[in-house]
């Protein structure tokens, strides 16, 4: 059924569209002049040329994403599942618990983490008092970055699949125990293929913001932790004539990346029946 | 029919949120027979089911499977199949791992697994569909998919639970010899749920009429037609005209202002009984020659008989007839002994009127609740 709008209701989407082409489009032919021109403004590949020096850069990042985001999955799919099956007074006394944290800033979060892992932080300070000399070094190791991803981005990974596992109809989990399927099999045949979409959904949402984080690396890396997010940063900071052009084409090989994953997931849920990517 | 008893169910008593949906029901169901639990919506008739399946347990009572009770024997592990009331098929996969899901799970071999399927598909006529997914099949075909899933397994017992609600009149019909073709090729027992008396008259070894979480009766489909037990099932099953009477003696009953020989006996003398007497039963004659007499008040034509409502001393009574009558003549009535049915009175007597209100339309909504219901409002 497809009604011709009227003028009034095609005008709607007028403050919407006009946003979206002064902060999204805009911003974003900006990035791909920069990528490719030089610092006299003239057309050049030389900043696409100097990527190959980030490459370590980069492969630390999608590593770290990939950890982070594989984590919350394995962390993530059986705290949902435990949710979407309990009780709905239970059910919402986990979703307040769940969600309490996003209701801090991301920035304090991750100072609490600084706070707990510190060398004079919370954890060492119990070390100390159990005997142990020296502290334990945990900021500045990749392990405190990747935790900090976790620990920030959990919540994004346990909504989506806890959504899909809920609105799962109980009439399969019926049906696969009455063909003889423990309830174990039960979750592994039925229920996980079912919740593919939400999977997905949780996955890109985790992913995204861990491989283009720059603030959890800088805190909890104590410096020493470059990610992408970082170099981009420093670049645009820098506003050396030339480093904003490499910080462009940076940001566009970035943008390409998360382009390239979110394809990817598309393509998985399309082989589903009615899988959607939120 | 082989008389083992396959299941028993003894004093089951199941209640949801406080309120009682099986009332200490006893059923014993037969090795190799097709049983239908037959009711209105709200009968307990689907609950019954799951119990058997497993997917509830009962508060009160045992359930037995072979002589073994199996209150505590998880679904997973009970050798009953179960065609679900809207299929529930799996999404996820296609039709030949649809059906293939259950023998995989009991670790076949491969090439059996292949065979049986293969030979399924070819009994339920979906060859060729191998590789479809649920969703792109016609309602029909997903029937057909969701009993060739349970069947492939060989199941001792085979649960239906309205499985052909969802289609249309030509296709229930089709698919009611069907299942009827498949349960005699495979001798598994079939129990069967349905609000559809025809469809339960039409296939059932036996047939267990239920209302209000109470067997009202059990017995072959002729029994259940010939010799309701109360109201309630005669007014369920077809057509009835339900009219107060009382037993003067044996085989004397006397309704509608007049006695009637009949062939019912064992009654207290005198003793209030319902009467039942079906529209295809009363044979319409001339004034003077009739039993009855009474004045047309409407008269349908149903194709190959009359259906006429006619008013004797204020009762509406059905009629179907093959010789059409005018409306507002007078015709009398004549009825044989044999086709007076006595009936005790029951909680359901007086709960079921005339047809004096009688339409098409609402036919298919009567239920005896909402009867009852209208009648504590009018009282």
């Amino acid at each position: 059924m497809k009604k011709k709008l009227s003028l009034l209701e095609r005008m709607a989407a007028v403050p919407h569209i006009v946003w979206i082409a002064l902060f999204i489009v805009g911003p974003m032919l900006f990035v791909l002049y920069f990528a490719f021109t030089d610092k006299n403004n003239q057309f050049s590949f030389s900043n696409i040329g100097q990527l190959g020096n980030y490459s370590h850069i980069f492969l630390l990042s999608v590593l770290f994403a990939l950890i982070a985001t594989a984590v919350c999955l394995l962390i993530g799919y059986p705290l949902a599942y435990f949710m979407a099956r309990s009780k709905p007074s239970t059910q919402r006394i986990l979703m307040i618990l769940l969600m309490l944290p996003m209701w801090v800033s991301l920035l304090i979060r991750t100072y609490s983490l600084l706070v707990l892992l510190d060398n004079g932080g919370l954890i060492n300070s119990l070390l100390k008092a159990m005997g142990r000399k020296e502290p334990l070094k945990i900021i500045g190791t990749g392990f405190a970055v990747v935790l900090g991803m976790i620990y920030d981005f959990l919540p994004y990974m346990v909504l989506p699949i806890y959504t899909s596992i809920s609105k799962l109809d109980n009439r399969y989990l019926e049906a696969a125990a009455d063909l003889g399927c423990t309830p174990v099999g039960t979750i592994f045949r039925v229920v996980l293929p079912l919740t593919v979409p939400g999977i997905l959904s949780g996955v890109t949402m985790v992913f995204v913001p861990s491989i283009s984080t720059f603030y959890i690396s800088q805190k909890l890396g104590g410096g020493k932790m470059e990610l992408i997010g970082d170099t981009i940063e420093r670049q645009f900071k820098q506003a050396t004539a030339n480093a904003y052009h490499v910080g462009a084409a940076l940001s566009l090989v970035m943008m390409i990346l998360i382009l390239i994953s979110t394809l990817i997931m598309n393509k998985i849920s399309d082989g589903d029946e009615g899988g959607v990517l939120v | 029919m082989n008389q083992d008893v396959l299941i028993k169910l003894s004093g089951i008593t199941k209640a949801f949120d406080g309120e009682t949906v099986l009332d200490n029901m006893d059923l014993e169901i037969h090795d190799k027979e097709f049983v239908t639990l037959l009711g209105p919506s709200g009968c307990g008739k689907t609950t019954t089911l799951r119990i058997i399946g497993g997917f509830e347990t009962p508060d009160a009572g045992d359930v037995f499977f072979d002589g073994e009770r199996i209150n505590d024997v998880p679904a997973y592990k009970r050798q009953v199949n179960t065609v679900f009331q809207r299929y529930a098929l799996f999404p996820h996969l296609n039709v030949y791992d649809n059906v293939a899901f259950g023998l995989r799970l009991s670790h076949v071999p491969k090439a059996e697994i292949e065979t049986r399927v293969k030979e399924m598909l070819e009994m339920t006529g979906l060859r060729g569909f191998e590789a479809r997914k649920p969703s792109t099949l016609s309602g029909g075909q997903q029937q057909r998919v969701a009993i060739a899933r349970a069947l492939v397994n060989q199941p001792r017992v085979l649960l239906l639970d309205e499985p052909l609600g969802a289609l249309d009149l030509k296709l229930r019909k089709d698919m009611q010899n069907e299942l009827k073709r498949i349960q005699h090729a495979t001798g598994i027992t079939f129990i069967y749920v349905t609000h559809d008396q025809e469809e339960a008259l039409s296939m059932s070894d036996t047939v267990v009429v239920m209302s209000r979480g109470k067997i009202q009766q059990i017995g072959t489909p002729t029994d259940i037609y010939n010799e309701p037990v109360n109201a309630f099932v005669a007014d369920f099953i077809g057509e009835s005209n339900i009219l107060d009477g009382i037993m003067i003696a044996d085989k004397q009953a006397k309704f509608a202002g007049q006695t009637f020989v009949c062939v019912d006996g064992g009654f207290e003398p005198n003793e209030p009984v319902d009467i039942v007497i079906r529209p295809e039963d009363v044979d319409v004659v001339p004034v003077e020659k009739g039993m009855l007499a009474g004045k047309v008040s409407s008269v349908t034509f149903k194709g190959d008989y009359y259906e006429i409502i006619v008013d004797i001393r204020g009762f509406k009574w059905m009629i179907e007839t093959s010789d059409y009558v005018a409306p507002e003549t007078t015709i009398g009535l004549s009825i044989d002994p044999d086709a007076i049915h006595v009936m005790k009175k029951s909680e359901y007597s007086g709960m079921f009127g005339d047809y004096s209100t009688f339409s098409e339309e609402m036919d298919h909504l009567s239920d005896p609740d909402a009867g009852q219901g209208a009648e504590e409002a009018a009282e």
